[in-house]
């Protein structure tokens, strides 16, 4: 299978100070990413997360091991044409505004100036940024630098989409707004790989999951499959009695089942949260 | 190769507009100015030659020194805000590639002491050119031969400073592509321009009929690493025809500029190419 990227035995040292102490970031990691899902690489702080997307992009060396992105054997030009790019903290020219750094953004990935003034105006109107797109950047709060990051990363109408921490510093209704514009990507038949801390939010977003550790690989799979337990089973029961109980737990000792826990379902905060605020004023 | 040189065109246009919206170089622009126009009122009155020498001494020398200051210190900001800030790893993971990166960066910055050196020129040539008129009826009434300074020689020197600039440019960049640090940078940078300046009188310093050919080989290569900044410096011998420029030294000045230049901006491009973002 043509993967969108695939990564095989990439190591990647650091050289630390001038006595070249060197720092080991990724070790022996092998990924293959499949086209058309999206894809969550999660981890600590510091395990590598960031600068194996670095690798495959191009913009840091391996030290050992081999990649391909989109069937190129490397970070070509024209594979980057296919690709977006959203690094991690993003932080753009502050003197241009929104709507010129997309535009130039958008020349650089050699969009024709035929179709320039409608990508710019389709990548602001998906990131919901058409409003704030007359400012300049340096106006920008973090949940809008990370919207105008998105709308760079798919001006150009790219197959393949990097996210790096995506939502990082953005409140729970701008994140599910981004979870949103990561489905509109997929059901257009885009590949996205995104890195993230927000576990609950990677767990909604994702198809596959793969967690590193200190620059290793540790699991790596589908979400459905890594996540259930098949031999657990969860009901959840209105109008329960006592009474109501008791004669459960006796129908299913009958069968051979035993009830190991009962608790009341909750519901997360962040669904609490995003049911009482409407939403930022940036939105 | 049309799309290469476009997207250099587009990284310059938001390297030359990032650097006109500083304070710094607004700063600098108007300090040199100020330069220039001062030296109207610090008259030596003695209608002759030596006053519009001393005119354009002082503000070439600011056009000098400041072109100078901002070419190190605003190429490596230039350079190092987009490392610092992160912006260049948006951009370089677009289909752009580094020697388009660098040479945008070259242009946007050479762009704006373009404008820098042709707006003091401007202004030091509607200073001369007054102080000339006066100076002419002045020595008409005296019976003396006026002096005058030659428009013709102000281009040829807006030119050649520029073209100088242009060479600080490429060295700066060179640094910075191999540098970790701003200040690194601008330190590194400063005194190449300052071997630059001074390398004539080295190479005539130490060079003597005796040495042995190693060490002549030595220094010839040295000297010839760092180019002779020197060289540009032809304000009186241009503008004032102190001295008699032929065309073909001129000639061969720009040439030598052009050809440190290109060979500064290769090897930056070279270095900048496995640099890690
Ligand atoms: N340019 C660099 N020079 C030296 N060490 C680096 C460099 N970039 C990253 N590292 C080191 O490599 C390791 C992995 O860093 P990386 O940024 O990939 O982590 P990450 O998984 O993205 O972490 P986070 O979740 O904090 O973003 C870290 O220990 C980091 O200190
Ligand atoms: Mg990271």
């Amino acid at each position: 299978m043509n993967y969108a990227i695939s990564v095989r035995h990439l190591t990647k040292d650091f050289r630390i100070g001038i006595r070249g102490l060197k720092l080991r970031a990724v070790d022996d990691l092998s990924l293959e990413i499949p086209r058309g899902q999206v894809y969550g690489l999660l981890g600590p702080n510091g395990c590598g997360k960031s600068t194996t997307l670095k690798v495959v992009l191009g913009l840091v060396s391996a030290t050992a091991g081999e990649i391909s992105i989109l069937g190129e054997p490397s970070a070509t030009s024209a594979a980057r044409r296919r690709t977006g790019f959203l690094p991690e903290a993003p932080y753009f020219h502050k003197f241009l505004t929104g709507r010129e750094l997309v535009r130039y953004c958008a020349q650089l990935s050699g969009v024709a100036a035929s179709e320039l003034d409608a990508a710019v105006e389709d990548a602001l109107g998906l990131a919901a940024m058409n409003e704030a797109a007359g400012r300049p950047i340096g106006t920008y709060s973090k949940g809008m630098l990370q919207r105008i990051g998105f709308a760079q990363a798919v001006v150009h109408d790219p197959e393949l989409i990097i996210l790096d921490e995506p939502t990082a510093g953005v409140d729970p209704v701008g994140s599910a707004s981004i979870g949103r514009m990561i489905h509109a990507m997929r059901d257009k038949g885009k590949t996205v790989v995104l890195c993230s801390h927000l576990l609950g939010q990677v767990e909604q977003v994702c198809d596959r999951v793969a967690i590193m550790d200190r620059g290793k690989l540790v699991l790596e799979g589908a979400v459905e499959d890594v996540l259930s337990r098949r031999d657990r089973h969860v009901m959840t029961i209105e109008a329960m009695t006592p009474t109501a109980r008791a004669a459960a737990e006796a129908a299913l000792e009958a069968h051979g089942a035993k009830i190991t826990s009962v608790t009341h379902p909750r519901r997360s905060l962040e669904d609490l949260f995003r049911e009482l605020v409407t939403g930022s004023r940036d939105a | 190769m049309k799309d290469s040189l476009r997207r250099t065109l587009w990284i310059s246009r938001v390297t030359f507009l990032e650097a006109v919206r500083q304070r710094f170089f607004a700063f600098l622009l108007v300090l040199s100015a100020a330069m220039v126009l001062s030296s109207v009122s610090l008259r030596v009155f003695d209608f002759g030659h030596g006053e519009l020498k001393f005119i354009a001494d002082f503000g070439f020398g600011g056009m000098f020194f400041f072109g100078s200051v901002l070419a190190v210190v605003m190429t490596a900001q230039l350079f190092f805000s987009e490392i610092d800030n992160k912006t260049a790893l948006t951009l370089l993971a677009k289909p752009l590639s580094r020697p388009e990166f660098l040479l945008g960066k070259f242009f946007g910055a050479w762009a704006v002491l373009g404008v820098f050196v042709l707006v003091l020129a401007g202004l030091q040539g509607v200073v001369l050119w007054a102080r000339e008129q006066e100076l002419v009826a002045a020595a008409e009434q005296a019976g003396r031969i006026p002096t005058t300074f030659s428009i013709v020689g102000l281009c040829q020197l807006v030119l050649l400073q520029w073209l100088r600039l242009g060479v600080v440019i490429a060295i700066v960049l060179a640094i910075s592509s191999l540098a970790r640090t701003f200040l690194f940078t601008v330190v590194v940078g400063s005194l190449a321009v300052v071997a630059g300046q001074l390398q004539w009188i080295a190479q005539d310093a130490f060079l003597r009929p005796t040495d042995s050919p190693v060490y002549t080989a030595f220094l010839w290569v040295s000297t010839r690493l760092i180019p002779n900044l020197q060289q540009f410096n032809l304000a009186d011998a241009l503008v004032l025809g102190s001295a008699v420029v032929e065309e073909g030294a001129l000639i061969s000045v720009g040439f030598s500029g052009l050809a440190y230049l290109v060979a500064y901006l290769t090897l930056g491009s070279l270095i900048f190419r496995r640099r890690e973002i």
